[in-house]
């Protein structure tokens, strides 16, 4: 992946507080140019008031941050410019069809005649749009709009896309389509920053995550670097020829397994330690004399790096 | 295609050379007329174009139009069929334009600023607000689109009661003058009243207010609605007798000067609503309060002028009279001024801090424009000070120069009233910043709440003594005593009905200038703060960001004039 050193998003210190609420606290980050950041926290974790600062849309208590290195406090104008905001709300209008919504977004981001044109029919495009430019955006299904709102957000071609819970509602379909784009962005060399609640949405989405609860980053990095950050545990299938009560006599005494059970003819175990870990105790198991015909060993879903990485950090 | 040989084609144009070149020159000039009308279309303020181009799709607004032009209807065939085959002689017109006006004033006044209140509050509601307010278009922008589009509704009802309205000059006792008037101050009411609603709907953000705010509106709305009929019919009925006096179109002078400049202040507040908290929300509204004082000068030197200009007239009592007027209306605009101006919030944002004015001159004058509570008392009271100053030293030149006698209050009254005025400002404004700050210190005080402080403080001061001495035995029938110090309304009142010695002038000016000079000395340590920052510098990113607009700013067409054939 192209990564030139410049972020295009770099928040610092960042605080919200709402009068005893403290919604963000002491967030910083980056998020380089081609780069997909997930958000990843639970309700009322602080995703939607950070993105709103960063959007220009509410102004920090404390701290900053810099969009192509302009200070959403100081000069949110210049931020406007470079920046797209896909609100998790629609934002609708009253007696009006898709092409007059995004040419009304157009004209309002300066864009003129021509480059307003080629600019709402990239937009249609870009976003499937183009058979309902008629369409009343009252009567439009909740993927449409979804769609249209992202047509909306780079209207104007911003350099940094903001997305709070794009994928929320969606059905399956629509979910992999909004995948693509949000590929294509970045490929585009777009930073985009989008949020969710739901972990396994963002997973394949993102180049990097950002777990966030109570208004804390707890962990940056991608998926793999959260896990190899925290005490990794995973869990670990075994077959043996035989009776498994040997090998799990034998595993019992080991202080990096834990949770031992036999099912389906399997040995389950949780095991503390990275692939190499691993490694190594498969070696041992062998060299213990136990015929092992399976090892599998599974990946730790971001849902488990989630649940590990927020458990006990803040009440 | 395939090619044509020149000479063929030469021969085919040159067939019917007169029509063709006929028909080319209209359709060139339907070409130009066009690409300027979408020219213009492209240069118009976007909201404008999306309201319009919604209103045109809105029932509302079709029935609305409709129901407006139905009763125009009506009205004009049951009006001819009652003054019958005499409509060429008798003089129907002012009735008959009674009746259009009283069509067009309800929709002007009450309709098209509560739509353009309510496409204000929509936004919020359906959310768009914040999208509207992360795009590119600035806040002054987004105030002129709204009120635009207000007014493009202004035009097509205007234009369904205009024909009605040509109609009734046709018949006898309506004059050109009376129809323009009357326009005019529907419209100008009209769009008066679209930008105190925008005002509102900009100020009234919180939801749950919403209902409260839009009862109120209407009832403000009807309010000037019957103020505006009653208006128009007074100039149907004595307009033409008006118009000979030239008092009357001194005092349309007045009248449009005030409303332009009133205009531009609501605007500007309007404005400074929408706008993103770091923005230098203050200078504007600063700039259009001291064209208000400007204003107020000219009216007071134009009364002077044609007062004095005029054979047998005195000075003394009346240029008194100009002062205390003056001092009147001053005080009074900079108090309520003042009032919202320190509750400004103290912070600067580094954005407002790079446009200080750096170290020259003008510093001190220009830094009173500044952004800030400390900066706004300053403003109030300088600006309180040069007015009176200005009227006081008028009033001293005029009686200098002769025309002494006459009744009235003597100058030396007017001498006491201004300085007492100028007094309770300071004191009332500076002390009620004392609160404020005091208070800022431990919990949030937003502007409201720093202007009801404000206004609670003055009306104690007048409400508390007052009450004493009604509910005390003793002081009960003794009229003024000292003990209404603090009380502006009774002691100025008191001063100029009945005169210095009824007051103890020679005590108050002792007191009242010592309490102002305190205040203003309290607050001079944060004021100065304030007023001695510096210019912070430009960040190198803008430097380079500037650099960057620069070059690519395209060279294209400056108006819809020149501009020229597509680019593609
Ligand atoms: N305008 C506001 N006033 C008061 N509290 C707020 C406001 N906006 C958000 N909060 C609080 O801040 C916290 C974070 O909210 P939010 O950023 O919306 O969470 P998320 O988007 O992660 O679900 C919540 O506790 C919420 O109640
Ligand atoms: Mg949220």
């Amino acid at each position: 992946m192209y990564m030139p050193r410049r972020p295009l998003i770099e928040v610092r210190e960042l605080h919200r507080y709402f009068g005893p609420t403290k919604a963000v606290v002491d967030m910083s980050f980056e998020v380089y140019a081609g780069e997909v950041f997930g958000y990843i926290g639970p309700n009322g974790a602080g995703k939607t008031t950070s993105m709103r600062i960063i959007s220009t849309l509410d102004e920090p208590t404390y701290g900053d941050a810099l969009v192509d290195g302009f200070s959403v406090v100081d000069d949110p104008d210049r931020v406007r410019r470079r920046l797209g905001f896909m609100p998790d709300y629609f934002g609708t209008y009253q007696n009006m069809n898709v092409v007059e919504y995004l040419d009304f977004f157009a004209r309002a981001y300066g864009l003129r005649s021509y480059e307003r044109k080629r600019a709402i029919e990239y937009a249609m495009e870009f976003t499937l749009l183009e058979q309902l430019a008629e369409k009343p955006i009252n009567g439009l299904s909740k993927g449409m709009k979804q769609r249209l709102a992202l047509g909306r957000t780079m209207i104007h071609d911003p350099a940094v896309l903001i997305l709070d819970e794009p994928a929320a509602g969606l059905d399956p379909r629509a979910r992999i389509e909004l995948r693509e784009m949000i590929g294509r962005l970045a490929a585009d060399g777009k930073s985009v920053l989008i949020s969710s609640h739901i972990l396994t949405e963002l997973a394949e989405m993102c180049h990097r995550v950002g777990i966030i609860e109570q208004g804390q980053l707890l962990a940056v990095g991608t998926v793999e670097e959260i896990s190899n950050q925290t005490e990794t545990r995973s869990e670990v299938r075994l077959r043996v020829l035989g009776e498994p009560d040997g090998m799990m006599q034998y595993l019992r005494v080991r202080d990096d397994v834990s949770d031992i059970a036999f099912r389906n003819g399997q040995v389950i175990l949780t095991h503390a330690g990275g692939p190499a870990e691993q490694a190594a105790l498969l070696r041992q198991i062998i060299e213990a004399n136990f015929q092992v015909v399976e090892f599998a060993s599974k990946t730790k879903s971001l849902e488990d790096v989630f649940m590990h990485v927020t458990e006990g950090r803040v009440q | 295609m395939t090619s044509v040989p020149p000479t063929a084609l030469n021969e085919a144009t040159s067939i019917h050379p007169p029509t063709r070149t006929a028909e080319a020159s209209w359709l060139r000039a339907w070409n130009w007329t066009e690409a300027r009308l979408a020219a213009l279309a492209e240069r118009a303020n976007p909201i404008l174009v999306k309201e319009t181009r919604q209103a045109l799709k809105s029932r509302q607004f079709i029935i609305t139009f409709m129901i407006v032009l139905l009763f125009c209807w009506i009205v004009s065939f049951v009006g001819i069929a009652i003054v019958g085959p005499q409509i060429y002689y008798a003089a129907a017109g002012p009735g008959m334009l009674a009746a259009y006006y009283t069509i067009l004033i309800i929709p002007l006044t009450l309709v098209v600023p509560f739509t353009a209140f309510r496409s204000l509050a929509a936004e919020q509601e359906e959310n768009t607000f914040d999208l509207l307010s992360i795009t590119t278009l600035g806040s002054r922008q987004i105030v002129t689109g709204k009120l635009a589009s207000a007014l493009v509704q202004m035009v097509v009802y205007l234009s369904a009661v205009s024909p009605c309205i040509a109609f009734t000059f046709l018949l006898r006792g309506v004059d050109a003058i009376t129809v323009g008037m009357l326009l005019a101050v529907a419209m100008l009411g009209s769009v008066g009243l679209s930008m105190m609603a925008l005002l509102i709907g900009a100020a009234a953000r919180v939801r749950t207010t919403q209902v409260v705010i839009s009862v109120a509106l209407v009832l403000l709305l009807a309010g000037a609605g019957v103020a505006l009929w009653f208006l128009g019919i007074g100039i149907i009925s004595d307009g033409s007798a008006m118009y000979r006096q030239a008092e009357f179109w001194l005092f349309a002078v007045v009248v449009m000067s005030l409303y332009v400049t009133t205009f531009g202040l609501l605007h500007a507040a309007a404005a400074a609503q929408v706008a993103f908290v770091s923005e230098n929300r203050s200078t504007p509204l600063r700039r259009w309060m001291m064209a208000q004082q400007a204003c107020l000068c000219g009216w007071m030197a134009g009364l002077v002028y044609v007062v004095l200009g005029s054979p047998g007239a005195s000075s003394s009592g009346f240029m008194s009279g100009v002062v205390i007027i003056t001092a009147t209306l001053g005080s009074g605009y900079w108090f309520l001024m003042g009032a919202m101006m320190t509750g400004e919030w103290p912070h600067l944002s580094r954005r407002v801090q790079r446009s200080l004015p750096t170290n020259d001159a003008w510093r001190p004058f220009v830094s009173l424009m500044n952004p800030g509570p400390g900066a706004g008392y300053l403003f109030a009271v300088a600006n309180l000070t040069m007015l009176l100053i200005v009227s006081l030293s008028a009033a001293v030149w005029a009686n200098a120069t002769g025309m002494a006698g006459g009744g009235g209050p003597s100058l030396e009254a007017a001498f006491y009233y201004a300085i007492f005025a100028w007094s309770y400002v300071v004191a009332f404004l500076g002390f009620g910043r004392l609160i404020i700050n005091a208070l800022r210190k431990w919990v949030y005080v937003p502007m409201t709440a720093a202007f009801l402080i404000h206004v609670i403080l003055l009306l104690s001061a007048i409400g508390v003594p007052t009450v004493i001495q009604m509910t005390s035995r003793e002081l009960r029938n003794s009229g003024y005593t000292l003990l209404q110090m603090p009380n502006p309304v009774w002691t100025l009142s008191e001063l100029a009905n009945r005169g210095v010695n009824s007051v103890q002038a020679d005590v108050l000016v002792l007191i009242l200038p010592t309490a102002a000079l305190i205040a203003l000395l309290l607050n001079l340590r944060s004021v100065a703060t304030e007023l001695m920052l510096q210019r912070i510098p430009v960040p190198v990113r803008i430097i380079e960001d500037e650099a960057e607009l620069e070059a690519a700013a395209p060279r294209g067409p400056q108006s819809p004039w020149d501009l020229d054939d597509d680019p593609a």
